[in-house]
Order: C-alpha cells, then structure tokens, then sequence
C-alpha cells in the first residue's frame, strides 16, 4: 500500500462455514487477544460482538455513512454507534423461469396463480421452492413473505412484534401454499439453499427464492438445465406490506484490543473504497454495498444481474433484528416456524408461543424494550 | 512352581498383542497411502507407499510448530515439578512429622482433580493476567495434576529405598539435609528419571487446558493441533494420520525402552500406594 | 544412643527439614488447584455470562443449581456418561480379568506383552480417538470394510450420524486404550496370592474354575475394587475421546457431562452455569476419589508384604 508504506498486512484464514468462523471470533476476542486487528462479521454477528465490547465504534474515524445503502448501515448500529462498515451485500431474490412466464409476478397472489399454472399447464413438477429447514435461512425466508404483509419480527424499540395479524396471515399464507395450494413441496422442508438450487436447476421448479450466488451456477449449460432460461426479481409483495429482500453480506470491524486502530481503520477505508468494490464484483461477483455504484458499467459487465434490479432489490433489503441476542432468538422462531409449516401446530399459536419465547429470553438477558410511560426495567 | 504355558493363555496373550498393534499398523499404512487411495475400499497390505502426507505435513502444516510448543511446555512443568515434587516427596516418604498422612491423602486426592472444574477461574486468571495463548499460560494449569503426580510417584519409590541410608549417613555425622543431599539423591536418579517420563507423557497428552487456553498454531500443541486440523473439502485422514504417527513414535519408543520401570511405578503408585 | 533433649530437639530440626520440603509443592497445589476450586464455587453463585457484560456478574444464590436440575441437556449428559461409564468400565474389567490370568500363567514374552500393554495407554486420548474414528469412517474405515466382507452388512453404515452407533467406537477406543492398564493392575493383584492356595484347592479336588471362584476371585476383590473405582473416575470425566470422536454428536446425544461443562463455559460463554456444572463434577469425583481411597486402604490391609 502506497499511502501507509509502514502498515504491514497478514491474512489469517478462517473457516468457510459461518458458524465455525463466528466460533473461532468468539474465542479469541473473549480471550482478548489483539490479533486479528481486522474481522469480517456476517451481518447478524454486529450487535453482538458490539454489546459484548469486542469490537470498536468507528464513528470517531468519519466513515462515509451516506454513500451506503441505509439498511446496511442500520444493521450495524447498536447504541447509537456505528460498530462495522458493510463491505459487500447479499440479499434475497425471486429466480423465475422466462420460457414459462412472460413476467414476474408483482405480487404474492400472482405469483401463486402463476406457480399453479406453470404445475397444470407447463407439467413442472413444483410450483415454489424455499429454504425450509429448521435454521437460519428459513427465518430469512420468513422475513420476506412478512415483510410482504407488512409484519416485522422486531419493531424500532426492541419490542417483539412477529406475533401481529400481519405476521400470521404471513405464516398462513406459506402454510397454504404447501398444503392448500400444494405449489411448495413439503420436501421443501428439509432443504437449505442447495438443494433448492438443485431444484430449480434441474427445471422441477417454476419459481425459487434464493441468494444471488445461484445466478452464474445455474447459467452453466453443461450443468444446468434452465441456463439463459431464468430471470431475477425482487420478491413481490401483498396486501398491507411491500416487496421485501431479507439482507445478508460481510462487514469489516475492529477488535477493541487491537493495537493498532488508525491502521486498521485505513485498511478497512481502502477495502471499502468504490474502486476496491468493484474489482471485487468483477473477481468473485459480490455485490458492493455504494448505492451509486450501479450505476456504472464495469458494475454492469462483472454481475451477472443487470445492476438496477439488483440495486431494486437491495433497496428493498430489511435486517434482521439487530440485538445482541439475535442468534438465540432465531432460534426460537425457527422452532415455532417450522412446526407451524410442519402442520404441526396452527399459524397462530404458534406465532403467539414464539413472540412470548423470545419476549421471555429478552427480559432475562435485561434487553427488555423500555416501556414508553416510563415504566420500564 | 510350575507355570503353565499351555497355548490358551499363550493365544490370548497373542491376541492382545495383535489386537492392540493392529491400530497403529492400520495409521502407519494409510499415513503412507496416497490420498485418492485413502477413500476406497481398504486393504490390508498396500501396494503404494508415499511419502506425501509426511511432506506436507512439515511444508504446508508446518507440524513443527506444535511439536516445539509441546516440548517447551511438557519439558518445563516436568522439570519445574521434579524439582520441587522430589523435595516434597522425600519428606513425606522419609521424615518424620506431623500432617504426613492427610498431606498424603490430601495429595493423592488431588490427583484425581477434574480438571473441568477449575477451567472457569483459570480461564479468567490467565485472561487477566494477559496469560492466555502463552507458554506459561499453560505451564501453570499443568501444575495442577504435574505436581501431585509426580509427588506421589516419587513418593512410592522413595518408600522402596533401604531404610538404614539416613542413618548409616548421620552415624558419621552428616546432618539430614546432607544426607538427604549427598546419598540418597543420586541413588533416586533412576527413579526421578521414570517419574520425569511419567509426567513428561502426562503433560504431552494433555488434551482440555491446551485446548481452552491457547488460540491459535503458534502456542497449540500436539493433541490439540491434530485435533483441530481441517482441510478444505474433506477431513485430511492422510496428514492426520501422518501426524498421530509422528506425535506417538517418541512416546512410543520412551515407553518401550523404559517398559520395567514405568510399570513398577505405576503399579506402585496406584496399588499398594 | 539419644538422650532425651537431643531427641526431642533432633525431631523438631527433622519436622522443621521436612516442612521446608513441603511447602513448595504443597502450596503450589493449594495454589493451583484449591484455589481456582473455591472461585469456581464463588463463580457458580453468579451470573456471569461473557457477552453481556450489561449484566453485569449478580449474586443469585443457587439459581444456577435450579437452573442445572431443571436443565434437559444436563440430565442427558449425565445418562450419556453413565452409558459410556458402564459401557467401558464393564468391559475393561471383563477383558482385563481375563488378560490378566492369561499374563500370570504365560512366562516368557512377558516384556513384549508388557510394551504392547503399555503403547496404547501412554499415546494421547485424541491419537487414540483419531484412529477410532478413521477406522470406523463410513468410506474409508475398514471397520465397516471388515463388516460387509463377512457379510454382516451389505452397504457402509455412517455409525456417526446415529447415536446408538456413534458409541460403539466411542467405547471401544477407550477399552484398546485401557484395558491393558486394568490387566496389569489386577496381574499386580494376582501376584500377590498365594500360590500355596493353589495347591491346597487342587488337592481338595477343585478344578482350574472353582479354583479360580473360590481361591482367586475372592483374594482379588480388593484390586478389582481398585481397578473398578479407578476406571470408573476416569470414565466420569471423559472428554478428549468424545471431542474428537463425535463432538458430542450427533446433535448433543453422546456428550458427556465434562463436554457439556466445556461447551457452556467456552462455547456459550455462561461462566457463572458452567461453574455450576464444574462443581457438580467435582462433587460426583469427589465422592468417588473417597471410595478409592477407602477401596485402597482395603487393598492394603490385605496384600501381603
């Protein structure tokens, strides 16, 4: 690096599954050891490692805040402070077949009527598929058919709010289309991104809500078998709410026991520079997290999803929850989830036994939402 | 007295000794494997043997790491704990004083600490101590279950020592301390040498305090770098099993070259106490 | 010849000696093992949760113990480590036994069979348990190899993705490392009979079986006890063979207690519960550690000098 001559940089490998990796970034900021200076966070792992006061604000080093998208940097704040800066993005998309469809469905009762069709008339085999396993992708999916109704899992004060009428017409609405409307395979349940690809890819699916990675595999003729026969859309939306994409990607955070902050913050400047973006969208096909960004060309050559409907779709992109706790509160709304799409318990119920689940752990851990009169912890 | 060597227990005998080799024959062979060989169906005598896994190993691994990291902290605690154990030991095998036999008990007590239960407060001591992921960070905990150990090996040995030695000494005038001193430690030496062997494979095979207090290659040692090792795609049975060899060959060789004295101290020891 | 003074002085120089040789080490143990102990009791009476440091480390009396017995994970590690315990320890005793008579009759490669005794037992835990675990990989393993080419099976079976399954080389890699160390201790034992029983049994007419009921088993009650109670500490605290065999997997339905106490210390970071698990292992060892040490007072009381 020309501007800091003095600032050596060590690349330290980690693993590629994200909970192994968040594993080893537990054990060693608790430890506190200064080294990595540098740690690239999942998007759920911020507030975390920031209430946990493993990693530094950066706001005293003036990040650009404004020049990314506001949902990115909203999923890194906690307390008020900015904890990461968002490097590159990924987000929840609707894949659907071209040579079946002249258009993407605009909303969630098109795209059922569209996925029946495509099932009677064109015979493919499956209407929708989904990540359905008990895990952290269902709740992504989840967010998404929520978002589309208008509900949230978390409102702006930290109250739990996923067990509102919006939320359970949301959970009805994926409950129907397994066993009313049977366009999603029950066998949808065990499946993570992979196996939904597979699905689509293999042309037994008329419609897959996916992440964009799937894109360039899938244009692969030699393996796929709907190359140049696919498009993207953002994931429509229905009656009360808007089209929703859940937000995921990887953030660039200081450790507080770092020895050398003013380093670490130009090496994340520079990583997070347009340039630096771009290059990194042309070399493994990340999406950057500059709104302005898209509207350049080299952008447009190195995706291969036509920059402003993926910039569409990203605008669209809703975090997560942000607290500390996200990780085990996810949990419990995976449990609820998937027996409510197991047909094991109504939509409602178990909405309602979630939200009290994770209200209760809330409380517990002293993150309880203040009341507005005052009345609060 | 006649003992039998009829060819029953003659067969269980060989059976053990095939039973218990036949591990170590089954590693040594798929650590000489090539690693597309190493996931079809096994054979017993194999036809190619390479060295790769060796190789990478020491290149890419860089297997010496831990295995320096092993010696510093089993050599120190061994060499720390034979020290200050034989002095301790010596007392309790030889003099006379009150407290000697519920010391004893206290320290035989000890040594079946589970060292689970202590890896809370030693985690926080070292994390405030900036202790964690360094060598005397793990040299401490390793004295929990290194010191009653040794004491109460070199105890049992210093028990075995004729009795008249002292006296013999001070008849002529030496006081304990000399005596101490001057004969019965060099005739200990056999005896402090199993018990520094006994205590240094303690320590080497030492799996939850290195495990919970180091971070990362440069402080890991042996079992707990074998442990953790990962490959990209698939687990790396090739160097893994390279590395269980190269990490048992020296224990292995210890323990055969010293097998008479090792088991009388620990028969010892654990027995007749 | 001693006089009186000379004596009494000669003994406090000895006692005084012999204290300035146990400290050092007595206190290092006190330092470093009693120590941390009653911090983790003192810890075990807090919250004390790693990250949330918004919590603060509150008092909470036994809240911790509460939370333990009303804990699902903790009474299923408590179940798998009784069936890890009874699992291995029975057979270590049975193999050992049998071991052992077999070594005091056999009388020449005694060094051979003592190395091939010992290889096992001084490698470390998570050697052994690696060579476990490629052996009975579902592709590579030549246990499953061996089992379909004598025609138990006809297709590899993942013995590590059930739990039933996942203990079979759980187990077993802990009898090859142990059993060879309960032989010699019970040969140790049956050294130490009288071989003149031996003979006034065959004279009465006893064949080699209720020689062994009515002359060996009852003179080696006493090492057996040891050897039993011996195992049975170790077995308690498993956690090396486990972490490297199955992680505790699959799910959590082979963790025993130690891993349990290991995972919400270092993995979820809940000190305050994990010190509570740490010291409900400490009381369990510490109950068994007194029967050893009675078991070994027996012991000996009765072998001969």
């Amino acid at each position: 690096m020309l501007e800091h001559p003095d600032v050596r940089i060590v690349r330290r490998e980690t693993p590629d599954a994200a909970d192994q990796r968040h594993q080893l970034y537990v054990q060693w900021l608790n430890a506190r050891a200064s080294d990595p200076d540098i740690l690239q966070l999942d998007v759920i792992w911020t507030p975390e490692f920031a209430a946990a006061g493993w990693i530094l604000p950066l706001d005293g080093f003036g990040p650009p805040v404004e020049e990314y998208f506001p949902a990115t940097i909203a999923a890194n704040r906690w307390d008020g402070k900015l904890y990461a800066l968002p490097w590159f993005v990924d987000v929840g998309m609707l894949y659907w077949r071209t040579d079946v469809f002249r258009d993407a469905p605009a909303t969630l009762e098109e795209l059922s009527r569209a996925a029946a069709r495509a099932r009677d008339s064109a015979g493919i085999r499956y209407g929708m598929v989904w990540q359905g396993a008990r895990y952290e992708g269902l709740v992504t999916v989840f967010l998404e058919y929520l978002g589309a109704f208008g509900g949230r899992i978390m409102d702006d004060d930290g109250r739990i709010v996923v067990d509102s009428e919006a939320a359970v017409r949301a959970l009805r609405f994926m409950v129907d289309e397994i066993y009313e409307t049977q366009n999603v395979p029950r066998s949808t349940l065990t499946w993570q991104e992979e196996q939904t690809r597979f699905a689509f890819q293999n042309g037994q699916a008329a419609f897959m809500r996916n992440w964009p990675y799937a894109y360039p595999l899938m244009q692969d003729s030699a393996e796929s078998r709907v190359a140049s026969r696919f498009a993207v859309a953002p994931m429509p939306g229905a009656d009360g709410g808007e089209p929703t994409a859940a937000l995921g990607g990887s953030q660039l955070a200081i450790n507080t026991n770092s020895e050398n902050p003013e380093a670490a913050y130009a090496v994340i400047e520079y990583l997070t520079r347009p340039e630096q973006m771009l290059e990194r969208a042309r070399v493994v096909g990340q999406y950057p997290t500059r709104p302005a960004l898209y509207g350049r060309p080299e952008l447009a050559r190195a995706l291969s999803v036509a920059p402003d409907q993926a910039r569409r779709i990203i605008e669209r992109a809703v975090p997560r929850p942000v607290t500390p706790i996200y990780t085990q509160l996810s949990e419990l709304l995976q449990i609820r989830l998937h027996r409510a799409l197991t047909d094991q318990q109504p939509p409602r119920a178990a909405l309602e036994a979630a939200a009290e689940e994770m209200r209760a752990l809330l409380d517990k851990v002293g993150l309880a939402p203040k009341e507005p009169n005052g009345a609060g912890r | 007295m006649r003992r039998l060597t009829g060819w029953g227990p003659v067969l269980v005998v060989g059976l053990l000794v095939v039973a218990t080799a036949f591990p170590f024959y089954w590693a040594i062979v798929s650590s000489l494997t090539p690693e597309a060989r190493l996931f079809e169906a096994p054979s017993l005598f194999p036809s190619q043997l390479v060295f790769d896994h060796y190789r990478a190993l020491f290149d890419q691994r860089d297997f010496w790491i831990p295995i320096r990291n092993s010696l510093i902290v089993a050599g120190n605690t061994t060499a720390f704990c034979v020290l200050v154990g034989s002095l301790c030991a010596y007392a309790l095998a030889r003099l006379q004083f009150r407290w000697k036999r519920p010391i004893l008990a206290f320290i035989l007590a000890v040594t079946m600490f589970p060292q689970i239960s202590i890896v809370s407060p030693l985690y926080l001591l070292l994390r405030e101590l900036r202790l964690i992921n360094t060598y005397p960070g793990l040299v401490l905990p390793y004295l929990t279950f290194a010191m009653p150990l040794t004491v109460w090996l070199l105890v049992s040995f210093f028990r075995q020592l004729p009795a008249e030695l002292e006296e013999a000494a001070m008849a002529d005038g030496a006081s304990r301390l000399r005596a101490f001193w001057e004969i019965i430690l060099p005739l200990s030496l056999p005896g402090l040498a199993t018990t520094a062997i006994l205590t240094l494979v303690y320590c080497w095979n030492e799996f939850l305090f290195a495990l919970s207090f180091t971070l990362g290659p440069e402080r890991q040692t042996v079992p707990v770098a074998i442990a953790l090792f990962r490959g990209q795609y698939q687990v790396p049975w090739g160097q893994i099993l390279a590395a269980a060899v190269v990490a048992t060959a020296p224990i292995a060789l210890l323990v055969l070259l010293f097998q008479r004295k090792i088991v009388q101290g620990l028969t010892a020891g654990a027995v007749k106490g | 010849m001693r006089g009186d003074k000379r004596f009494v002085g000669a003994e406090s120089r000895e006692a005084r000696l012999a204290w300035a040789f146990v400290l050092p080490a007595l206190g290092t143990i006190l330092l470093i093992a009693l120590f941390p102990l009653a911090w983790t009791v003192w810890e075990s009476l807090h919250v004390h949760d790693l990250r949330m440091p918004w919590r603060g480390q509150p008092f909470v009396w036994l809240a911790n113990y509460a939370e333990v017995l009303t804990d699902g994970r903790f009474w299923g590690a408590m179940l798998h480590t009784a069936i890890f315990t009874v699992g291995s320890v029975t057979l270590e005793l049975v193999l050992g036994l049998v071991l052992a008579l077999a070594l005091n009759r056999a009388y020449r490669g005694r060094g051979l069979v003592r190395a091939a005794v010992l290889v096992p037992w001084a490698i470390p835990t998570v050697v052994a348990a690696l060579l476990w675990r490629f052996m009975f990989d579902a592709q590579a393993g030549i246990a499953n190899a061996v089992l379909m080419d004598i025609g138990i099976m006809d297709r590899p079976f993942v013995w590590f993705i059930h739990s039933a399954g996942a203990w079979v080389p759980i187990i077993l890699a802990d009898v090859w490392k142990m059993t060879p160390f309960v032989a010699l201790l019970l040969l140790a034992g049956l050294q130490n009979i009288d071989t003149s029983l031996y003979e006034a049994a065959r004279i009465d007419g006893a064949g080699p079986w209720r020689q062994f009921l009515h002359v060996t088993l009852p003179l080696l009650k006493p090492a057996i006890l040891v050897a039993l109670i011996f195992r049975t500490l170790d077995a308690f605290r498993v956690f090396d063979l486990v972490f490297v065999l199955t992680g505790g997997g699959p799910g959590t339905s082979t963790e025993p207690i130690a891993l349990y106490t290991f995972n919400a210390l270092l993995q979820n970071l809940r000190f305050g519960y994990g010190s509570a698990l740490g010291v409900v292992v400490f009381v369990v060892t510490f109950a068994l550690a007194m029967l050893y040490i009675r078991a070994l007072g027996v012991e000996l009381t009765q072998a001969p000098e």
